[in-house]
């Protein structure tokens, strides 16, 4: 009869370890519960408390996952990737690996830390492993080109996924309607105004120019009539000036145009995109 | 019979107890994750978790993670409501010597001037730490600076040259005059900003304004009248401008001056931690 007793004790502390994982296992379905309902706080809580709990490291990846997503939907950017890091260490499959990777890039991308993200993207165009991801590759590297400002490259990234025909078609409408600054102030140098006419400011264009004739009539008269003192003085204060503010008006002037371009590329992915953002 | 019985109690008896003790919200668990989040600094989520296990028991080492987290999240009032209800426990001097250091970094450098008044609250262990962010507090505000060695003595004897250059510096900071930054320009223009440090504005200036001087002059010995009254008001704006111009400037000077001191001294306190030993319980 002892020996049963003890039997029995035996199988009870043998299913000690199953009653704790159970509560493991509703503490995370509690937490899964306030992730879907966006209650990203004490979602990071309870999937902290199960995974501080967790012994058997059952739930150590998709909690460090969950947390990392917590995180980066509340703007913590730095809190995710720590722990998009931490999940990476428990990777059961390829897949997860690849998933991981992806979301810290997204990340990187959201806090315009791109040359970390392109990093990433290298790594992974690299691998071998991943050969069959180069469309979800090629779409994300497009993003990171976007919010580098370079959609030239965004373009030519977007071309080659094919998910990412919608993105193509924006960043190609982005480029051509882009203005090119260096044109803009090399035809400022050759004819005065010329530069803020191209940038879609004719008024400011047209003044320019007068200015820039009246000046250049004052300065030259002044040397013809062998005024040379006079001629220095007012092409060096009046007409240099307005030479030089020329230029940089065109400049000024066609930069104004590109960002009011990008901003409203960029309220369209915000607002109207309904495809995966970052 | 008895035996079957008093097997299944057993059986009953274990999963309850087993279910209870894994029952992860029971008070030891929280206590558990509490010290966890405590640890891997996520002190807003160990603050919620203190504030549960709290309500249902009293430990002095919980209760001062509690208001430490609060120190940790620049909450200063919290943490020192905290600390203070820890005074008449095991963690007094600890208790007491953390809410100087709620209150210290709170910045309202009156008030706990105030406090320091109260010798109840000092703590006999870590006195002389109290001494010593009271003379910080000295450096820190605007008030007038008592006496050198009054404000000096807490510190050890390797910091008394350091502090003692603070101490002159903050007492009197290198000046310069505005009426005689504006009298120098108006003596030679450019001289007045020479003096405050901007030099390359002052030769700006000197130029400028002799220049138009000179075709000024030039333009009225060849009857170019309109020319020289016009070159006239260039240079009396030039000079006006410059005079002011140098008062300003050394004003500006001392208040950078002031400045650049006041952010030194707090740089060289801060990275010091205040001289506050490293406590963790």
């Amino acid at each position: 009869m002892v020996k049963k007793l003890k039997l029995c004790l035996i199988i009870n502390l043998l299913f000690l370890p199953i009653y704790a994982q159970t509560s493991v296992d509703e503490v995370y379905s509690s937490a899964e519960k306030l992730f879907e309902n966006k209650n990203y706080f004490n979602a990071i809580t309870e999937y902290k408390r199960a995974q501080f709990f967790d012994n058997e490291n059952k739930y150590t990846f998709d909690s460090n996952y969950k947390i990392g997503l917590c995180y980066k939907y509340g703007g913590f950017y730095e809190n995710a990737i720590r722990y998009f890091s931490n999940a990476s260490k428990y990777c059961k499959t390829i897949d997860d690996d690849f998933e991981l990777k992806i979301q810290m890039i997204r990340v990187n991308i959201l806090r315009k830390t791109t040359q970390n993200a392109f990093q990433l993207l290298h790594q992974l165009e690299k691998d071998s492993s991943f050969q069959n991801k180069k469309d979800e590759i090629y779409y994300w590297k497009g993003w990171a080109y976007i919010f580098n400002d370079d959609w030239k490259n965004a373009e030519l990234n977007f071309a080659k996924s094919s998910f990412g025909k919608e993105l193509y078609l924006l960043s190609k409408k982005v480029n051509n309607q882009k203005l090119s600054v260096t044109f803009a102030k090399v035809i400022s140098y050759i004819l005065p105004g010329s530069g803020q006419i191209y940038a879609g400011n004719y008024l400011s264009g047209l003044l320019s120019f007068a200015w820039n004739i009246i000046a250049g009539y004052f300065t030259i008269n002044s040397f013809l009539q062998n005024r040379a003192f006079d001629g220095i003085i007012i092409g060096e204060l009046v007409w240099l000036r307005f030479y030089k503010g020329n230029v940089e008006n065109a400049e000024k002037y066609s930069e104004q145009k590109n960002l009011l371009i990008t901003n409203n590329a960029l309220k369209f992915l915000q607002e109207e995109y309904k495809g995966l953002i970052p | 019979m008895k035996y079957k019985f008093l097997f299944v109690l057993i059986l009953i008896f274990n999963q309850l107890n087993a279910q209870l003790n894994n029952d992860l919200y029971n008070l030891e668990n929280r206590i558990k994750f509490a010290n966890f989040l405590y640890q891997e600094k996520d002190y807003i989520r160990a603050i919620d978790e203190f504030k549960f296990i709290l309500n249902q028991t009293e430990s002095d080492t919980l209760r001062f993670r509690f208001a430490n987290s609060f120190l940790k999240l620049n909450r200063y009032e919290e943490a020192s409501e905290n600390f203070k209800t820890l005074f008449l426990g095991s963690l007094s001097n600890e208790a007491k010597l953390f809410f100087f250091k709620s209150n210290f970094l709170k910045n309202d450098f009156n008030f706990f001037k105030k406090l320091t008044e109260n010798k109840n609250y000092i703590p006999e262990k870590y006195e002389n730490e109290i001494s010593r962010l009271n003379s910080i507090s000295y450096f820190l505000d605007n008030e007038k600076l008592p006496p050198q060695e009054t404000l000096l003595k807490p510190f050890d004897d390797s910091l008394q040259t350091k502090l003692y250059f603070f101490y002159q510096m903050k007492k009197n900071p290198p000046t310069k005059n505005p009426l005689q930054a504006a009298a120098f320009s108006a003596l030679i223009p450019g001289a007045g900003k020479i003096y405050t440090g901007e030099i390359s504005d002052g030769i700006i200036s000197f130029i400028a304004t002799s220049l138009s001087l000179y075709l000024s002059i030039n333009n009225f010995q060849h009857n170019h009248q309109t020319r020289g009254w016009i070159f006239a008001g260039l240079t009396s704006f030039f000079y006006g401008g410059n005079v002011y111009g140098s008062y300003v400037s050394a004003k500006k000077y001392n208040e950078n001056s002031k400045l650049k001191i006041q952010n030194e001294i707090k740089n060289f306190f801060r990275e010091s931690n205040y001289f506050l030993p490293q406590i963790e319980f």
